[in-house]
């Protein structure tokens, strides 16, 4: 992302030719710091590329996952697949903070350039740089908000919002690295621009961005690698608070479920007809555990040991062939945007995956699905449907 | 050239994609977006510009040139994490029947990684200083002259 990349400086700088101007506004020679330079602004741009590009192939394929088109297939293995993905695109995005700033902090004279605009080709450029920036910031600000839970400065839908902006970052992203390629290729090129003083704050000034990426990391990634639970001071969760030691998303009470009610039947529909559980009849069925864990697409996840039925022994029950089968999972809760979800055969013939009754040894605390819920391995937080009352079976054709 | 022609051709047909989908998503109210777009870029490039220039300009006034690059470093560190963290530290998000969300006091944890920042900036400009002041006494004390490095112009002179 160069704005506008400085000529390169050799010998003699040259005097930048401006008409006279009415306004007082700063001009590009009015902010001395001697740091600024194409090849500071091509470095960070660089990294700046490679985050954005690790954020976005984590992030479609999180989307990907929750929104499936026909042509994908999501495996059930490796268990902890999506929670490294998914980790990895909320450290990385929380990592972007000070390399997106330092990075427009490089290119921030140029917007005060004179005439702002020069040409059609000109202008196009400039409003393709302005999307990039808005773009970019959209995304970065917008998830360090997510995170935090508060979406009261965002006048939409999150997620479909971080889902469609993405692409424009991208496509707006390309358009710049296809202008400025030329300049960020000499920049890059000539490894000893400027003094050795300025060589030596540039690496001091990218060393401070590294550093500043790195301290961030360190306090917040905790939140999902649970060795550096410790030093997650930042985290806005910790892998083992909340009810029986696991965080939640959705209370009961958020909810509005009503986890005591005794009439309480899991119904399972299939091909073979339908079928009415009560808990009783639940903790009849062969019981299995699995040590899986909630990934949140918030980028927190922690382990838990979960006890309960074999989903594909519940497709079995009504008749289904589990390994070809794919299954409607449905939450007690009237509505909402996660009320229900699709697991596909891989995940339904996977033995991992349980209607979960039990959580530790305990049975389930409301808030993380009493009386059942689904939990399945490699899937994110919000397709592990909670306070299960129905299962709808269906064959695959 | 053909590559980068290639390059702003893929990008203008994914900014389509993107406002095409955005249009044309129900779950999505397009106002709101450009409205987040504005602000953020306007909070960034009026308000949030404002506030670090000021600080670049203090950094330039107070902190002698040896201390810069270590200093600057700090204050990029504190920066960057104040802004992850003040989203939580104001506690907006944090929903009264859920204590699994947000549940550290994060007014305070930022306060001590900040302190541990500035220490840890201090820490680093401790040598430089004692070399600096090493430097002065063997040259003789207040009318030795500055060393060029440490005192003199910067390295790209501005034009007149």
């Amino acid at each position: 992302m160069v704005r506008h990349p400085r000529p390169p400086v050799s010998g003699r700088p040259a005097v930048p030719r401006r008409p006279a101007r009415r306004w007082s506004a700063p001009a590009p020679d009015r902010f001395p710091s001697p740091l600024r330079s194409t090849r500071l602004t091509s470095q960070l741009g660089v990294a700046l590329g490679v985050a954005f590009a690790v954020c976005f192939l984590t992030g479609l394929l999180s989307h990907l996952i929750q929104h499936p088109p026909g042509w994908f297939r999501w495996p059930a293995r490796p268990v902890g697949l999506y929670r490294f993905t998914q980790g990895l695109h909320v450290a990385t995005g929380l990592a972007t903070v000070p390399l997106l700033g330092a990075k427009l902090w490089s290119v921030y004279h140029h917007l005060f350039r004179w005439p702002p605009v020069r040409s059609v080709a000109h202008a196009v450029e400039r409003a393709s740089v302005g999307v990039l920036v808005a773009a970019a910031l959209f995304e970065v600000v917008g998830g360090v908000l997510n995170v935090a839970r508060w979406y009261a400065p965002m006048p939409f839908f999150f997620t479909a919002g971080h889902y469609r902006v993405a692409w424009l970052v991208v496509g707006a992203l390309l358009v710049h690295v296809g202008v400025q390629l030329p300049a960020v290729r000499a920049a890059l090129a000539r490894p000893g621009v400027g003094s050795p003083q300025e060589r030596l704050s540039r690496r001091g000034l990218l060393a401070g961005v590294a550093a500043a990426a790195g301290l961030i990391t360190l306090t917040t990634v905790g939140q999902t690698v649970r060795p550096l639970s410790g030093l997650a001071v930042l985290a806005p969760r910790r892998p083992d608070v909340g009810p029986q030691g696991l965080p939640v998303n959705r209370t009961a009470r958020r909810a509005g479920v009503d986890v005591g009610d005794p009439a309480y039947r899991l119904v399972v529909d299939g091909p073979g007809g339908r079928v009415a559980l009560d808990l009783a009849a639940l903790y009849a069925l062969p019981q299995h555990t699995a040590e899986l864990p909630i990934a949140c697409v918030e980028g927190w996840s922690a382990t838990g040991r979960w006890t309960g039925v074999r989903l594909r022994d519940l497709v079995a029950l009504v008749g289904a062939d589990p390994g070809r089968a794919s299954v409607r999972v449905e939450s007690l809760e009237a509505a909402g945007r996660y009320r229900a979800s699709t697991v596909g055969s891989a995940h339904v013939g996977d033995p991992a995956t349980l209607i979960a009754l039990r959580l530790g040894g305990e049975p389930l605390h409301p808030d993380h699905g009493y009386p059942a819920r689904l939990i399945a391995p490699n899937r994110p937080g919000v397709l592990q449907t909670k306070w299960v009352g129905r299962i709808v079976v269906r064959e695959a054709r | 050239m053909r590559a980068r022609v290639a390059l702003v051709a893929a990008g203008a047909l994914l900014i389509g994609y993107a406002v095409a989908g955005a249009l044309t998503d129900p779950e999505l109210a397009p106002a709101g977006v450009l409205v987040f777009l504005a602000g953020v870029l306007v909070g960034h490039d009026v308000v949030w510009m404002a506030g670090v220039l000021t600080v670049g300009a203090l950094l330039a006034r107070f902190v002698p040139r040896r201390h810069r690059p270590v200093v600057r470093a700090g204050v990029i560190g504190a920066a960057a994490l104040t802004v992850v963290a003040l989203p939580l530290v104001l506690g907006f998000g944090r929903p009264p029947d859920d204590p699994s969300v947000l549940p550290l006091p994060y007014g305070r944890n930022l306060a001590v990684v900040l302190l541990l920042v500035a220490a840890a900036t201090a820490v680093a400009c401790l040598p430089v200083e004692l070399r600096h002041r090493r430097r002065g006494a063997g040259r003789g004390g207040a009318g030795a002259r500055p060393r060029a490095a440490d005192e003199g112009p910067p390295g790209r002179v501005d034009p007149p």
